[in-house]
């Protein structure tokens, strides 16, 4: 019995991978209907009261919601982009100029050891409410360890290639094209998919405790109300929408993953 | 992982491998950038933002006021010790769970969902829901430091326990060795560096936890210590905060460092 139920026949493994959700779904579903609904709301619910899995479908046709998560999404893209925009050739022009790597690297570490949440307090301060210092936080957030691990992949350049390079009189272009992007991208990669998380974080983050907006007003609202169905409908969709992005974002990494130290 | 250790301890330490040789210098240029990043901040705020911004000068001012108010000494007990009861609990359950995972394929597959579905999602956001459940008080706090710190132990240990090596577990074979030393033994003992990384990675986020649950939550701890002070245009004593939270966050990184060097130098490159 215990060999057959860990075996690796396929009916098998999708068999316990439904029974896991089913599972799941009723042990959801149980402490849903016995719980306070002040606590918890079921998942499929009844039909005076509908659950969760109902209101997540209700979601897509509101265009209220719709609006939210897409201010949300927004944010998270806004405040991305723009930490990776200048976190990786930041990143890069570290692994070209030595000295100035010595010179950052120690401040790097500490600052991407620092939980950036701390720093919300003082941009509510300074910058007050708004659009853009919220992008400031998911900025916050995402810049350190894209940054961080970039110089990882800096340090593992060899030194040696750029000397090379240097007295063959490569071009400044070609030696970017050639040596410090490919060997410092998958690092950088790495970063981006643990930035992706963080910055997931700094976007609900941002949301509650600066101006509140998207999907983390969903929530507010709902923990105020309180609503549970529409607070565990909306972490539900957070929660959808975190997996996708880091499952992307590791996809992305694996893809180069075999550049990395490929003489080392 | 482990080369990434290396990496983190020799910055630490003040050196970087290329140029270990000649550490003095470096040290002399990590000062001048330092000094140099400090002025600039001094004078750029000075000159550009408001009265109430934090400027090097002034921080140091604050500082031993700071560190000698019983107030701040409280909040820093406070955080810390949540943020160590949760890893303790986190860890203790994590290991368990990961290790019958990683050994179990059952187990893995019954729970890879929701390990894999929980550790993607941002902690913040289950924040009001964990409030709502333990109550808006210490309880919320440390349910949200087990939650941020648990998954990520569990999915490191997950991948240590497979990785342990198919030799290991033939020779086990042969010489018919019990379970339990097949456990406790060999699959405890080879998937320990993976614990170190997971718990490297749950202490960061359990620190990020317990900040935010004490935002929300308005609890005692060096979170509510810098949103306090913060507010109050205060911002010299607020930086005090966060710089003990990142002395935390170093402390915790060169913690695993210590222990990978000391107990499992083994591991250092696989």
């Amino acid at each position: 019995m215990i060999e057959l139920i860990n075996s690796d026949a396929r009916w098998v493994r999708r068999a316990t991978f439904t029974i896991s959700i089913l599972l799941g779904a009723a042990i959801w579903e149980y402490a849903g209907h016995n719980a306070n609904p002040l606590f918890m709301a079921p998942l499929i619910g009844s039909t005076q009261s509908p659950g969760v899995a109902a209101r997540l479908v209700d979601f897509i046709g509101d265009s209220q919601f719709r609006a939210a998560t897409l201010s949300s999404l927004k944010l998270f893209a806004t405040g991305f982009v723009l930490a990776l925009v200048v976190a990786v050739p930041f990143g890069i022009i570290l692994a070209r100029l030595t000295l100035l790597r010595v010179a950052l690297e120690s401040y790097i570490l500490v600052l991407y050891v620092t939980p950036m949440v701390a720093l919300i307090p003082f941009v509510l301060s300074i910058l007050g409410f708004g659009f853009w210092p919220k992008v400031l936080v998911v900025f916050l957030f995402a810049f350190f360890p894209i940054l961080y691990n970039t110089l990882e992949g800096a340090r593992s350049v060899k030194p040696e290639l750029l000397e090379v390079a240097g007295s063959f009189r490569a071009s400044e272009w070609s030696m970017w094209q050639d040596i410090l992007i490919p060997y410092t991208l998958p690092f950088a990669l790495t970063g981006i998919r643990q930035a992706t998380g963080r910055a997931l974080v700094g976007m609900i983050a941002a949301e509650f405790f600066l101006s509140t907006s998207g999907l983390g007003e969903v929530i507010m609202v709902a923990s105020r109300t309180p609503d549970m169905t529409n607070m565990l409908a909306a972490i539900s969709l957070i929660t959808i929408l975190g997996v996708i992005l880091m499952r992307g974002a590791q996809v992305l990494e694996q893809k180069f993953s075999a550049w990395r130290g490929v003489d080392g | 992982m482990n080369k990434q250790a290396t990496h983190v301890a020799a910055a630490m330490m003040g050196t970087s491998r290329s140029s270990s040789a000649f550490p003095r210098p470096d040290v002399r240029v990590k000062i001048v950038a330092g000094v140099a990043i400090l002025a600039a901040w001094q004078v750029g705020v000075a000159a550009f933002a408001p009265r109430f911004v934090a400027k090097p000068l002034g921080i140091a001012a604050a500082f031993p006021a700071v560190i000698t108010d019983p107030a701040f000494q409280a909040a820093v007990a406070s955080t810390l010790g949540a943020v160590l009861q949760g890893l303790s609990f986190a860890m203790l359950t994590g290991v368990i769970i990961g290790i019958a995972m990683g050994r179990v394929k059952v187990f893995d597959r019954l729970l890879n969902l929701y390990v894999n579905g929980l550790y993607a999602m941002p902690m913040v956001a289950v924040l009001p829901l964990l409030a709502t459940w333990f109550g808006y008080e210490s309880n919320a706090r440390l349910a949200t430091i087990v939650f941020a710190a648990f998954f990520s132990i569990v999915i490191n240990v997950r991948d240590g326990a497979r990785s342990v090596p198919p030799e290991y577990l033939e020779v086990c074979k042969a010489y018919r060795a019990k379970r339990r030393h097949v456990w406790f033994d060999i699959t405890l003992h080879s998937s320990l560096p993976y614990l170190v990384a997971g718990f490297r990675l749950a202490s960061g986020r359990a620190l990020v936890g317990a900040v935010i649950a004490e935002f929300f939550v308005s609890l005692e701890g060096v979170g509510m210590y810098i949103l306090t002070h913060a507010r109050s245009f205060q911002h010299n004593e607020a930086v005090v905060g966060v710089l003990a939270l990142a002395a935390f966050g170093l402390f915790f990184e060169w913690v695993m460092n210590w222990v990978m060097r000391r107990f499992l130098p083994w591991a250092r490159r696989s």
